[in-house]
This record gives C-alpha cells, structure tokens and sequence, in this order.
C-alpha cells in the first residue's frame, strides 16, 4: 500500500455533507490541506436523459432511484454504486454515488426542520433531543440557502421567520392551485414549498424552465446540486477532489484515527493519513466504512441503528379537469404542515406533512398500474395522466435500535463488506401514514376529485438515510457529539444526514447541509485556536 | 408477435384514438432488440404463449377474449420474465410518438424546451396568513 504525503483532513464522499463540509472548512481555515476521496465521478451534465427522446425509460434503468436497479440495468450508470441488501426492508434506500452526491438526482425540495423538532425527548417524550438548538442551526441553514439560491415564500406560519432572501416561488401550476384551494376550504395550513432551483438567472446556473423530471438530474443546472454549488467554491480554496477512490477503511491506531485506506480506478491501494477524518457518505455508506474500521463497540454498539427513513404513502385524486400532468419540478410544488406539530389526542405521537407531488412520466405511470397490461390498463393512464394530483404523506419515523445497517460476511466487489438494510416499520409510522392517508383523500375530496386511489406505502422512496452514526451525549447510545465527533475517536468526524437523531418529517437536505456546515465551523475554530 | 403485443395494448377509440402496440410500431421494434438478455425474454414468451394457445396461428385466430386467457395462463406460470418483457413493450409504447401525441402529451423531450406555467398566485395564501403561527417554541 503506497504511503502518501500526509495532510490535514482527508474527507470520504464528495455528496451534500462532504462538498458543503470542504467549501465551508476551505473557506474558515485555507490553511489546511484538505484531501476529498470520492468512489464516484462528476457526471456529464450534456448526457443526462431530460435532453434525449429515451429519457423516459432512464428512469426505470441507467438513471433509476434505487442504487440496485441501476446495478441490474442494461445499460451502465454513472452512479458508482454497490448493492444493498434491502430484500427484508419495506422501504428501499435510494442514493446516488458520485460528485455530488444524492443532489444529482433530488427534488431539491428544501424545508427546514422544525425548532421543535430538536427537542422531541422534553416535548413529547418520545426520539431524542439534538444537542443543540434549531436556532443554533439557523445560521447554517441561511447559508446553505444564500449558496444554493432557495425560491420560496417568506412569512410561512410554520415557521420562525426565515432571515435569508428567497428567489421567487416556483409556480404550482394548475394542480398545485387545485389542492391549495382544497387545503383552504378545510382550513389547512399550506405554503409553496422551498426549492433548491432558480427562478431567475442567478450566479451563472439559469432559470428553472419547468422541463420537470428533476430526478433525471438538471441539465440547465436550475436545480441546485452539491457538485455545482458547493465544489467551486471548494476547489477554489484549494481542496484536491479525487475520484473514483473508494475508501475501505479508516485506519485506527491507539484510539485515533490516523488516516485512511482507499482503492483508486487502476485499482491501486494508497494509505492518505491525515490530522482528522470526515466521513460523509450518507446513512448507509458511513455506517458501511465505520463498522468495517471497528469503531466503537461494533455490532454491540448504537454505531448503524437508529435507521430512520422518512416512510411514504400516496393519495392520488383523479380529476375531471385538465390539470398540468409532469410540467415543473417534480417534488417541489406546495406543502401542508396542519398535521406536523405533535398534538396529544391523536392516534400517533409526533406528525406527517401532506407535500403536493406533481406527476411522473407517461411511461413511468404506466409501469405503475397493475396489472400494467390489457385495455383496462389504458383505459385507467388515460383516466389519471394529466388529470391526476397526488399528495405525499410522509411520516416521522421515531429512531429504534433494531432498524439498522449491518454488514455482511462477505466482501462486495467495490472492497467493503457486503451490506444490508435491516428496517421494519413501526406501529407508530404506520398509524401516521394512515391518519394522513384520511386527512389527503379528504382534501382532494375537498378539490374535486371524483376518485381517489390509495399507495399505503412506496417502498421505492427512500430516499433519507438518517440516524446511523446519531449524535447525542451517552456514548451508549449515539456514536458523535454534537460537533459530529466519534465518542471512541475523537479526531473520527461524521459530516452527513447520519448525524440525526431524529428526523422530523420533511426532507432533510437542508439540514445535513447546515449540519456539514456547522461541524466545518467547529472543526475550523479549533485549528485556529 | 403482433397479436401478442396487441393483447397486451390494444389501443382504444378515445379521442384521439390510442393507436395498437402494433400500429405503434413496438412489433417493429421488439424485432431488432439490442440487449440479448430482452430478446431471450421476447422468446421465451412468446414460445410459452403459443404452446398454451397451441401454436402461434392458433393464437392469432383466437377471438381477444381467448387471447387474454393464454396471456393470463404464462402470466401466472412465468411472472417473472412475462412482467420482465411486459416492460419492455411498455417503454417502446410510450416512447413512441404517436401515443405521446394520442395521450395529449409531446414527442419532444423535456429539456432543453421545458414546459409553460402561470405565475404563482399568492392571493391564494390569503386565509393561510389570516390564521398566523402554528410552529412550537
């Protein structure tokens, strides 16, 4: 294994957490030599499907959510991914492995937690407060949008008032206005949603012309993603981005992390040692890399448990009138947080929030319909296509020590250990979803809609990967302190949504931005002092 | 393979007509598949369905009722490959021009043209604001 020049902090995965973690650390202390191993590549933004007349099947192959459906295609993805284990899982993870991580194919939908959110242990008895304040983030979370640039609306009830400017709404178009007038004949709380994408022209990444399938990534660079945002700015500041390095190990001595161990494209084994190690791979990967380096306690240890996903159901409302079918951003459109906020009395503790979806692609609908064939089949997409609205529940999963990542007991062709998703949804998420099922077919009732077909959960939805590494103040039960520092290797750093200790019920890209952020600011005050 | 596929997507007489998967060109297509893997698929369909309808004349002489019960006989007994080769009718179909148009849909894709939609209209927002806070301190 070639030994290479030592650095300062050596950082696994170039996604949301680690790019925002090496611009801001760049940018705090641009003494220190930063190194980034990425498994991935950047991707060719000229070759994604949104441009091409296939792009429709991209979706359900080379350009698929699932990390395992892209393994299987015909056709070579440019997401560096491995396979996951998630045959026991109802909800299946979804990622994408590259320079920029799961932002190349996200919604960019870009809500805040809520401040209680950080305290669900003193209010309502139930998860575990962060170790800090959702005030104490709110600094992070107005930078992370002053870079991203976040279209929205200031003045949202659901919310302290946000400090940072926000570009115009996105338009909810026909639908989006169909459910809002919905949610307002019921009395419901809404508000167009925040939005990663440009509605005006803005640094350099042009405005957002509703092309839609946000998923299939961002030709224009509309949608705000990690590798466009935040990696100028970083490697401006001088961090080396290297790709299609995987890290197989962190490599620990006397309690410290010294360095880590990587594989890069020839194939070749280098050893980068470093004063500190980032790991920033997302709820699976970074429990994945830890628990192939025995931090901790391993298997004994809270180190890969406490999975939380954020678990989904569908009401979708057919409607006589024309609505927009797959024009604007596909996850971003309005939302409802009437139910999010705990209220005792309720058949569940904690809340859900209703998010108004925007259709898919024709063929993708069509794939959804069962059975997918024969005249009734057609009879049905020609029912629903551009004349379907679907509204989201999306729960707060409570953290459970049995939902976790474990490895395998063989080695994966990338170099680490198989992994697998060991995930059963709780009594509890299970009575939020259905709660919120009831509370969406009543507001599209409410707007009109002559049927309303039920997804009592998607399993191809999971998109956050949270609560694997959890932060908190009992080594017995989180695996960092609140700076994303390991208990059992104080200079081992988490930087990513695995750092939550519970997850609230909204998307959480914003907050493991704010969080990388954050724990770059307190990784820099050191160095300094 | 004609009947088979217009079993599977018969098209229908709305307006405008949903064109057959033949009319639409997916036997065409399903000819010349590049992956091995879909054409093996393609194969062993289609060989399972003519011997559940006795041969493929057989088949193509059946009225649409009786095509339906050999497809639904392979459906049941190979769901894997039948669900597998449905797929990918499915994507020719739906890609394919002439349905995009029929669906009231574009042939071209989404970007770099993107789609037209209204402004947003606040005034709507009105009784949400009325209402004032609802987060927890």
């Amino acid at each position: 294994m070639a030994r290479l020049d030592p650095v300062d902090v050596v950082v696994v995965g170039a996604g949301l957490g680690g790019s925002a973690f090496c611009a801001r650390l760049s940018e705090q202390a641009p003494q220190l030599r930063i190194v980034c191993l990425e498994r991935g590549d950047w991707v060719d933004r000229s070759a994604m499907p949104a441009s091409r007349r296939d792009w429709q099947r991209a979706s359900l192959g080379a350009w698929a959510t699932s990390p395992n459906i892209r393994l299987s295609a015909d056709s070579r993805s440019p997401s560096a991914d491995y396979p996951i284990d998630d045959s026991t899982s109802p909800i299946k993870p979804l990622m994408w492995n590259g320079v920029g991580g799961s932002t190349i194919n996200w919604a960019a939908h870009v809500p805040r937690l809520h401040p209680s959110d950080f305290r669900t242990r003193t209010l309502d008895g139930v998860g575990d407060d962060w170790p800090f304040s959702y005030f104490d983030l709110e600094p992070y979370y107005d930078l992370n949008d002053a870079a991203m640039g976040v279209a929205g609306l200031a003045g949202d009830p659901a919310y302290p008032p946000k400090r940072s400017p926000r570009l115009p709404p996105l338009p909810i178009g026909r639908m989006g206005e169909r459910a809002a007038r919905g949610f307002n004949a019921l009395g419901w709380h809404w508000w167009p949603s925040d939005a990663a994408i440009n509605t005006v022209d803005r640094e350099g990444r042009r405005a957002c012309n509703n092309g839609g399938p946000c998923l299939l990534g961002c030709p224009s660079g509309a949608k705000a993603s990690a590798d466009i945002v935040y990696w100028p700015l970083a490697q401006r500041n001088g961090v080396t981005l290297r790709t299609r390095c995987v890290a197989h190990q962190v490599i620990l001595q006397g309690g410290r992390a010294i360095g880590v161990a990587y594989r890069d494209q020839s194939g070749t084994t280098h050893e980068q040692p470093a004063a500190f190690t980032v790991v920033a791979c997302n709820g699976i990967g970074t429990a994945r890399l830890l628990l192939a380096s025995n931090v901790g306690r391993g298997v004994d240890g809270p180190l890969g448990r406490y999975l939380m996903f954020h678990p989904i159901a569908y009401a979708r409302g057919m409607f006589d009138e024309e609505l927009d079918g797959p024009r604007g951003p596909v996850g971003s459109c309005i939302y409802s947080h009437e139910f999010y906020e705990h209220r005792p009395g309720r058949p569940f503790t904690r809340g859900l929030q209703l998010q108004v979806t925007r259709e898919n692609a024709l063929l993708h609908q069509a794939a959804r319909i069962e059975p997918a064939w024969g005249a009734a089949a057609q009879s049905r997409l020609r029912e629903e296509f551009r004349h379907s609205l679907a509204v989201m529940v999306v729960a707060e999963d409570l953290p459970e020590a049995r939902n976790r990542v474990a490895l395998g007991e063989t080695v994966a062709a990338d170099g680490l250990p198989e992994v697998r998703v060991e995930y059963a949804l709780s009594p509890n998420s299970r009575r939020i979803l259905d709660f919120g099922l009831d509370r969406g077919e009543e507001m599209l009732r409410e707007a009109g809609a002559h049927r309303v077909a039920r997804v009592p959960l998607a399993p191809l939805t999971g998109w956050h990967l949270l609560g694997t590494a959890r932060m908190g103040d009992d080594p017995a039960t989180s695996v960092t302190d609140g700076r994303g520092r390991c208990h059992a290797v104080p200079n081992l750093v988490v930087a990513d949504g695995s750092l939550f200790p519970t997850a609230g019920a909204v998307n959480p890209g914003a907050t493991i931005a704010a969080l990388a952020l954050k724990i770059a600011d307190d990784l820099a005050r050191e160095v300094v002092a | 393979m004609s009947a088979v596929l217009d079993t599977l997507l018969p098209g229908d007489r709305g307006a405008p007509p949903l064109p057959s998967a033949s009319a639409a060109g997916v036997a065409a297509k399903l000819e010349y598949l590049v992956s091995g893997r879909d054409r093996a698929l393609r194969d062993l369909v289609l060989q399972a369905i003519a011997s559940a309808a006795r041969s493929e004349e057989a088949f193509s002489r059946m009225d649409a009722a009786g095509r339906i019960a050999c497809v639904r006989l392979v459906e049941a007994e190979m769901p894997g490959p039948f669900r597998a080769l449905v797929a990918v009718v499915l994507q020719e179909y739906y890609e394919a021009e002439i349905v995009l148009l029929a669906m009231g849909w574009r042939a071209e894709p989404p970007q770099p043209q993107g789609h037209l939609l209204p402004p947003f209209d606040e005034a709507l927002l009105a009784p949400v604001k009325r209402r004032g806070r609802i987060w927890r301190s």
